[in-house]
């Protein structure tokens, strides 16, 4: 009995056990179930229903293995791992329920690899050919079901692939929160159908697509555009709104294919919504590619020049009057580079922040933000304590005629149609951005800037993680990185920042922002070009 | 006479001259090839010459670079095999042969090559030796001026092509032979329609012999020609026929049998003098020695699959891959994904037409290979070209070239 | 046959020997860079060893040696960016194969090599055939042999920048024949 006065206390019983798994022991946290105690060894049990983001239900019957003690194989996602188990995966009887699941599973299971999306990343064929490879003894025809069923705006249902594992149902009832998907009829003609009156348009729905272990759930987005193991992949961080999901770019010859989630137990576990896995389509729409100067494309000597020399007039007859709009939809070392300009080397104060406005409709509890800016955090962390002023305030500063010149990074600027005449109006309009969206359409000289897939930077989300994007290829025609842009538009101006590499933006970033001490390390590693491959191979 | 020594001489006087000094001369770099009809295959050989001698030769390889060993490492197991095809481009089976050796070392799988599908293999091998032969025999007999036994070596070289079209359906690029066995059997009348090929091309080896072996120009050009010893021939790694007719007797086949070469009766010509002369009689030999073991291969091979039996290696029968999704499921993971060949490091190498054909294979666990080097007996045998002409005629630089049979694709890789 | 050619190695050369092994009946001795030229001259005047034939060289690159993770519970291939080698682990070897006509025996030699640090002395001076051999490691991985006659390209173009076989090196980069001029911009 502990004295409640005593400030120390006895230490608490260790919340572990220590199994042993096919002769080797492992100690994992009490409550794991056997499958990640075996994970945790390299032993890969078969699974179809069991995933880990999910609720536990162990339908599908592959993950069986023998407990001693026990007199029926169990399923190895639902038994927990007590102390002094001892697990078989590998003897013959549970070598041989794995194959009869798996035959069971392929008896209906149509001729579709041609044909369906999945091939190359099906878990049925890797745990076929891994498990099984045993030939067919099927000689009756098999069942057969609709192919072709509209689930909701996104979502195609192809009946005959599903193997009933019911992922996506506990999907929409536990990530998304939303009873959208059942089960009809029993027995071999299972199908997945839509709860009563409802259709799948949850805005996590595509995440179904994902765990689908088959090909019968497929985005219509995705399918039939590219195969999956021609695919390249790149870690990045979704550009939708402030959380930050981290993804996957699937890409292939410089144009990216799709997005999908990367597992991080900080920021978004194993999902992300339908409207973050759009944002690639932005990468290819209104690119701009080369310089201009007044509309017509220029050289980038000439460009740089011409934005130096506006500027550099801006500055010499009023200080004041030249305004810097800050993009929280461009990486920190973007906004650190230019608030060094315009700070240090041009002595310029008046700083606007751009991006796109809140909608306070997305917010939801579990991943979408109301800031579709994944980088405002950054922002603020970038410029310290000095006021972030809106594209409101930047409209009233021109209505006023306070502003001469504007130095715009990013085409995201939420200004209406009076300021944005003025803003026209303007001697030196300069604008970095990647898109001829916006205000950059209206630019005295505008800058072609790389995307956000097509960077090495950081993001800072709205967790105040900061977050590593990798770049898949390189930015279309002469685009460049923007803080390379404005470090050469220093240099035009006769201001060296200096920068040779965007390691040492961030570099200097964390040394000198406060909320970034420390930070060094969140730079990670540099990836090496990967094909995305399934089951131990690799591009 | 005066008149006709100022001529030739130039504007020298003729009172300079005196018949017992030597003729004003000095060295000239000349070059030979790349695009050369003596050079097979593209090689460069620059040449700094003193009149018609070779004072000093460098012999620069590479313009067929065609990146083997980078593109191995991005294609399946499976998908190298019409690069290897692509290496000694005239006897394409060896190559195809050695390779999947290397593979089925690291699988584990020598043994387990049902033994039907070793003796294919054997059969294509020598088939595509007897090709390689006869190439480099009939090019240089043309080279010298002798054109019949070129028309007829090649003729004879078409028949067997014709042949293995019909087995594999390509004349040079065959890919015939698969991890674990080869891709398809014999067809039915294969053994009636070789052993009357090797009949016909046993007449036509006679009459190329008497052409050759007894004529005066032939053997002036090619006796005494490049002769190499044999203490310098193992120095400079050389194998296969150019070693063989040094006098050391090292053959593959003999010192390292593999597939079914044990239980065949064969036997390993040997020459002397290491010269052009001595490679050629060796070659011809070979050919011979090549078309007794056909012959008993034929009589000896037994029925039985063409394929080991293991799902993982191969790939299962059409009918079964495009009505069951088990055999599609299969068929897909072996095209997409490779064959899984766990991780290790392995030399295999075969006797191939011009030497020691090896293939070293680092696998890394994947369907892919790591690394895929490929041993090219041309490479290391071309690099004795630059010490053996020296000395010799820029006309003997032509026999020597063209009986050290460097094949451009090997060679570059 | 003479005595175990692993075993010789280890009785004479005891730790520069690395480590041996016999996996697919290859012997295999990694053998120290600072020992390479000794091992090499033993292996071939030694009487028992008598190793004449230089069968091939070459070089392999580990960089980013790694395997694709894959749980069958992700529907995705996750890739594991870090190199499953330690950053001090060498990241080149350098392969030797020799054999023996007279005791039919051979061998293979590898030299562990680091990235900064790509050079190993030469053995064109004991067997001619690694002239060129060495040659076509200095274009394809650039290994820098010193003591080599002649250490230059020999499939690659001279003008060619890069070394090809290496890890980084990608596929698809090409190359001009000819080099342009910069245009500044």
């Amino acid at each position: 009995m502990s004295d409640p006065n005593q400030t120390t206390q006895t230490p608490a019983a260790p919340a572990t056990v220590t199994l042993t798994i096919d002769g080797k022991q492992v100690t994992v946290p009490k409550g794991t179930n056997v499958i990640e105690a075996a994970k945790k060894l390299g032993i890969e049990v078969s699974a179809f229903c069991y995933h880990p983001g999910l609720s536990v239900v162990a339908v599908c019957r592959q993950c069986l293995v023998k407990v001693e003690g026990q007199p029926k194989l169990q399923p190895s996602c639902q038994a927990i791992a007590t102390d002094g188990m001892v697990v078989h995966t590998a003897d013959d009887w549970s070598r041989g329920a794995r194959r009869q699941m798996l035959e069971f599973t392929l008896v209906n299971h149509p001729v579709d690899c041609p044909i369906c999306d999945k091939a190359g990343e099906c878990t049925l064929q890797q745990l076929y050919f891994e498990h099984d490879n045993e030939a067919s003894r099927l000689d009756v025809p098999k069942v057969r079901k609709p192919k072709v069923v509209d689930l909701g705006p996104h979502i195609v249902l192809d009946a005959e692939r599903c193997i009933l594992c019911t992922r996506c149902i506990r999907v929409c009832d536990e990530v998304a929160g939303q009873h959208q998907l059942e089960m009809k009829n029993r027995g071999d003609h299972e199908e997945i159908a839509t709860a009563p009156g409802a259709e799948l348009d949850n805005p996590y729905a595509i995440n179904t697509v994902d765990v689908c272990p088959v090909g019968a759930l497929t985005a219509k987005d995705f399918r039939f555009t590219m195969r999956a193991w021609e695919l390249m992949t790149t870690p990045s961080v979704c550009p939708g709104c402030a959380t930050g999901c981290n993804i996957e770019i699937h890409h292939k010859n410089e144009r990216v294919w799709r997005l999908v989630p990367r597992h991080n137990p900080e920021v978004n576990g194993h999902w992300m919504c339908d409207e973050g896995r759009f944002t690639y389509h932005r990468l290819r729409t209104r690119r701009m590619v080369a310089p201009t100067i007044n509309g017509l494309p220029a050289r980038w000597d000439e460009a740089l020049g011409h934005a130096a020399r506006l500027m550099a007039a801006a500055i010499q007859h009023n200080r004041d009057s030249v305004g810097i709009v800050f993009s929280p939809q461009h990486t920190n070392e973007d906004n650190w580079a230019l608030a060094r300009l315009a700070r240090e080397m041009w002595g310029v104060g008046r700083f606007y922040v751009g991006g796109k406005g809140p909608v306070p409709e997305r917010a939801d509890k579990i991943l979408r933000d109301a800031d579709i800016n994944p980088n405002r955090r950054g922002v603020k962390q970038v410029l310290g304590d000095l006021t972030l002023a809106g594209a409101q305030v930047l409209g009233e500063d021109l209505a006023q005629g306070e502003i001469k010149a504007l130095l715009v990074l990013g085409h995201d600027l939420e200004l209406g149609p009076e300021p944005m005449e003025r803003a026209a109006m303007l001697d030196a309009l300069v604008v970095i951005a990647d898109s001829e969206a916006g205000i950059a359409a209206r630019a005295r000289v505008a800058l072609p800037s790389a995307a956000w897939a097509e960077v090495a930077g950081t993001m800072t989300n709205r967790q105040g993680l900061v977050q590593r994007l990798h770049p898949a290829f390189a930015p279309p025609g002469q685009a460049l990185p923007a803080w390379e842009i404005i470090t050469r538009l220093g240099q035009a101006a006769g201001s060296a920042l200096g920068y040779g590499h965007v390691r040492q933006v961030f570099d200097e970033m964390v040394g000198k922002v406060g909320e970034l001490q420390g930070q060094a390390a969140r730079w990670g590693r540099e990836t090496r070009p990967i094909q995305l491959r399934f089951a131990n191979s690799r591009g | 006479m005066a008149e006709i020594k100022k001529l030739v001489l130039g504007r020298k006087v003729v009172e300079d001259l005196d018949e017992d000094q030597e003729l004003p001369h000095e060295l000239m770099t000349v070059n030979m090839g790349p695009s050369h009809p003596a050079m097979h295959g593209t090689v460069r050989i620059v040449l700094t010459v003193d009149g018609e001698r070779v004072v000093e030769s460098d012999v620069q390889p590479g313009f067929l670079h065609r990146c083997f060993e980078k593109e191995s490492e991005y294609a399946t197991y499976t998908q190298i095999f019409p690069y290897t095809d692509r290496l000694n481009y005239i006897s394409p089976m060896i190559n195809n042969v050695g390779y999947a050796m290397a593979v089925e070392k690291l699988l584990g799988l020598t043994d387990a090559v049902p033994v039907r599908a070793q003796y294919i293999r054997v059969i294509v091998s020598e088939i595509s030796r007897i090709t390689d032969h006869l190439t480099c025999v009939g090019a240089s007999a043309m080279e010298l001026g002798a054109f019949t036994p070129f028309l007829y070596f090649l003729k004879a070289r078409e028949w067997l092509f014709e042949l293995l079209e019909e087995l594999s359906g390509a004349r040079l690029t065959y890919s015939y032979v698969r991890i674990g066995g080869v891709v398809s059997d014999l067809t039915p009348d294969f053994n009636q329609r070789l052993t009357d090929l090797l009949d016909k091309i046993d007449g036509v080896m006679l009459e190329v012999e008497g052409l050759l072996n007894n004529n005066r120009i032939f053997r002036d050009r090619m006796e005494g020609v490049g002769p190499f010893s044999a203490a310098e021939a193992l120095s400079f790694g050389l194998t296969g026929p150019c070693l063989r007719a040094c006098g050391v007797d090292y053959d593959v086949r003999k010192d390292n049998p593999y597939l079914v070469y044990d239980r065949l009766e064969f036997d390993v010509p040997v020459g002397t003098a290491g010269d052009c002369f001595d490679r050629y009689l060796v070659r011809l030999e070979e050919m011979r020695q090549s078309i007794r073991m056909l012959r008993q291969a034929m009589r000896d091979i037994p029925a039985g699959p063409v394929i080991v039996d293991d799902p993982r290696v191969a790939l299962p029968p059409k009918k079964e891959a495009y009505n069951t999704i088990e055999a599609m499921i299969r068929h897909f993971k072996h095209i997409v994904d490779g064959i899984r060949v766990p991780p290790g490091e392995a030399y295999a190498w075969c006797e191939g037409g011009n030497g020691e054909l090896g293939f070293f294979v680092v696998a890394d666990g994947t369907g892919r290979p790591w690394k895929c080097y490929c041993r090219s007996p041309s490479l290391i045998n071309t690099q004795t070209v630059s010490k053996t002409i020296q000395g010799h005629l820029i006309s003997d630089v032509v026999p020597i070239f063209g009986m050290i049979n460097m094949i451009g694709g090997e060679c570059d890789k | 046959m003479a005595r175990n050619v692993l075993d010789a190695l280890t009785a004479k050369f005891g730790g520069a020997i690395l480590e041996t092994s016999s996996a697919y009946g290859d012997d295999v001795a990694v053998v120290k860079r600072e020992s390479l030229l000794d091992v090499a001259g033993f292996l071939k005047s030694d009487p028992a060893m008598a190793f004449d034939l230089p069968c091939y060289c070459t070089c392999v690159d580990y960089l980013g040696m790694e395997m694709l993770t894959v749980s069958p519970t992700t529907p995705l291939a996750v890739p594991s960016i870090p190199s499953a080698l330690p950053p001090e682990a060498p990241r080149y070897a350098m392969v030797y194969e020799l054999r023996s006509i007279k005791h039919r025996h051979r061998v293979r030699l590898k030299v562990p090599l680091h990235d900064n640090d790509l050079k190993l002395p030469t053995l064109s001076g004991l067997w001619a055939a690694f002239n060129w051999l060495e040659r076509e490691t200095y274009d394809m991985y650039g290994v820098a042999f010193e003591g080599h006659p002649d250490l230059r390209r020999i499939f690659m173009y001279d003008e060619f920048i890069g070394h090809p076989l290496r890890k980084d090196y990608p596929k698809e980069r090409r190359q001009p024949l000819v080099r342009r001029e910069w245009t500044d911009e």
